[in-house]
């Protein structure tokens, strides 16, 4: 197929470099020059815009930071789309800002599905994203030999916007998740226990989780290297807040997360894991 | 003076009608014509025509949105407020949103103060409102006789925006110590207490507060017609959180008491009394 990928940063790269791999005709476009060479050297074409991108092309992926970049890139993606484009946003952004983006496309002609992804860095690269999208059957259809080059658990959740709900879901449960590991060691560790034991011993239990598995480890370790760096993981809790307070939804304990992660990130903690939430947890109750 | 007043709701009427009594001459425009009937004052056809006209403009309205678009927007005030005339925006909004409108204004000589106000609808009407104003102190010295014909307490607080981040903070204190006094009755009446004798023991002592005697009256009088439009509240809520969130500040008890705003509003109570937080712990 052929295929334009937009946005090359930590994500993009390794997910544009997997559909080459998957025998696609892949160009690309970063708003950084220097970030297309990697992709370049695997045997892409480099555009010199998103429209220019897009022009000829049967599907159009986007990975950017946030929505005022992936509506900007996609009025682009516009503006060089041929009839019959589907264009896929797999970036982490507001359901209301995909569904506003999904009907400007719709009006120039343009199929769209939010499609963000859950796995990190270590899922792009090995081509095992969960991706969630949302959009029309057809859409989905055209871009799902796509998706299977880049993720293993490729769910079709419902109408434009569903993607995006289900991301902003994703992000309560792994925050809140983090949270809880990194409140219950500390809690073992002020009564004296041994974390790495206590670990241990809930692996076996219904508090089994594959963060208590992973990032439980890693709060272990100390290794606060992202993976997730937690100002992105503030910026979603964020857009789960923004859209509660839109709905009038009341959700407390997001809202007690969404807080911890804010002051990590106002406390020079936002380019460390998500897991450095441990590190505030021990700074509060005077353990660090 | 010839004074321009815009949003002439439950707070912005009689804060017109004190300007006009002192002796002003009062020029209005509304979005819904009707809201302007009956007062002593020229109606304008556009916030423009109204801005020509005057040497101050006070604005009361609801969101930044709104401030931003009849001050900047199309047949704004900026097409009309000539240089050396001030407006004064006595809405609730966004710190980033009252600099920005300061900022555009200014490059046409035009001074803007962010004058937010506290004591709700009978404040307006007595005229005692609390005014934090936020901007160039000359300018607010120069309107201040205006101000003096609305509120008693009138601080000046620092540059452009400080006035909505004091405002933010009385936001915060106030919603927070309904949360409390709705909590404290609803623990009252659930161990088959005298909700009224709770209050009533409470005003005496360390806990005696404003909102305790204002909204906790309602509480116990079971009251819920706003006084302030829960709706408002939960709206500055928004502000507040969006703050803490650019400064990279925890506020766990704002960040909780939002979400009981939040389901105020799921409840289909946002245009009854804040009071009605009480009855969000009262659902089952």
């Amino acid at each position: 197929m052929r295929i334009a990928f937009l946005g090359l940063g930590i994500m993009g790269r390794p997910m544009a470099l997997n559909l080459i791999k998957g025998g696609h005709a892949v160009t690309v476009w970063a708003r950084r020059a220097e970030s297309m060479a990697p992709l370049l050297n695997a045997g892409a074409i480099g555009a010199a815009s998103p429209a220019d991108a897009a022009r000829g092309q049967e599907l159009v992926i986007s990975m950017v930071a946030d929505a005022p970049d992936v509506a900007e890139v996609m009025r682009g993606v516009a503006a060089g789309a041929e009839p019959g484009l589907v264009a896929v946003d797999m970036s982490t952004i507001a359901p209301a800002a995909a569904k506003r983006i999904g009907e400007e496309l719709a009006a120039a002609g343009v199929d769209f599905l939010d499609a963000p992804v859950s796995g990190g860095e270590v899922g792009a690269i090995a081509g095992t994203l969960s991706i969630m999208a949302g959009g029309s059957e057809a859409a989905f259809a055209r871009a799902r030999p796509a998706f299977e080059c880049m993720g293993k658990n490729v769910v079709h959740v419902g109408a434009s916007g569903a993607g995006q709900v289900t991301k902003a879901a994703n992000q309560i449960v792994t925050g809140m998740g983090v949270l809880a590991v990194a409140e219950a060691y500390a809690f073992a560790a002020k009564n004296g226990v041994d974390c790495g034991k206590v670990r241990e011993a809930l692996l076996g239990g219904f508090a089994y989780s594959k963060i208590l598995e992973n990032h439980g480890q890693r709060m272990l370790d100390r290794n606060f290297k992202p993976g997730f760096k937690s100002w992105m993981h503030e910026k979603d809790l964020n857009i789960v807040m923004q859209t509660a307070h839109e709905l009038g939804l009341c959700l407390p304990g997001s809202a007690a997360t969404a807080q911890m992660f804010n002051a990590m990130v106002g406390s020079g903690l936002g380019e460390e894991d998500s897991i450095a939430v441990l590190k505030l947890l021990e700074k509060l109750s005077g353990q660090a | 003076m010839k004074v321009g007043f815009i949003g002439l709701g439950v707070m912005g009427r009689p804060m017109a009608l004190h300007l006009q009594r002192a002796g002003h001459a009062l020029f209005v425009w509304a979005r819904r014509p009707e809201t302007s009937e009956g007062l002593p004052a020229t109606v304008c056809a556009t916030p423009a025509e109204l801005g020509r006209a005057c040497e101050v403009v006070f604005t009361v309205i609801t969101g930044s949105a709104d401030v931003e678009s009849v001050a900047l927007g199309p047949a704004g005030l900026i097409e009309g407020m000539a240089p050396g005339s001030v407006l004064i925006d006595c809405s609730t909004i966004a710190p980033d949103s009252a600099r920005r409108i300061a900022a555009r204004l200014g490059e046409n000589g035009v001074a803007m103060l962010d004058a937010p106000v506290s004591g709700g609808a009978q404040g307006a009407i007595d005229a005692t409102l609390a005014i934090m104003a936020g901007g160039d102190v000359a300018v607010l010295e120069r309107v201040r006789p205006l101000l003096e014909c609305l509120g008693k307490r009138i601080v000046h607080v620092g540059p452009n925006g400080a006035g909505q981040v004091a405002k933010a903070c009385n936001q915060m204190i106030m919603v927070a110590a309904i949360q409390a006094a709705a909590e404290a009755m609803r623990l009252a009446a659930a161990a088959g207490v005298d909700c009224g004798k709770v209050k009533a023991a409470l005003a005496g002592g360390s806990a005696a507060s404003k909102v305790l005697d204002v909204m906790g009256e309602r509480m116990v009088q079971r009251d819920f017609t706003a006084g302030i439009e829960a709706r408002l509240h939960h709206k500055d809520y928004g502000i507040v959180l969006e703050a803490a969130r650019r400064s990279g500040v925890p506020m766990p008890l704002t960040a909780a008491v939002g979400q009981q705003l939040n389901a105020l509003m799921a409840q289909g109570w946002g245009r009854d009394d804040t009071a009605s937080l009480l009855r969000v712990l009262e659902v089952q």
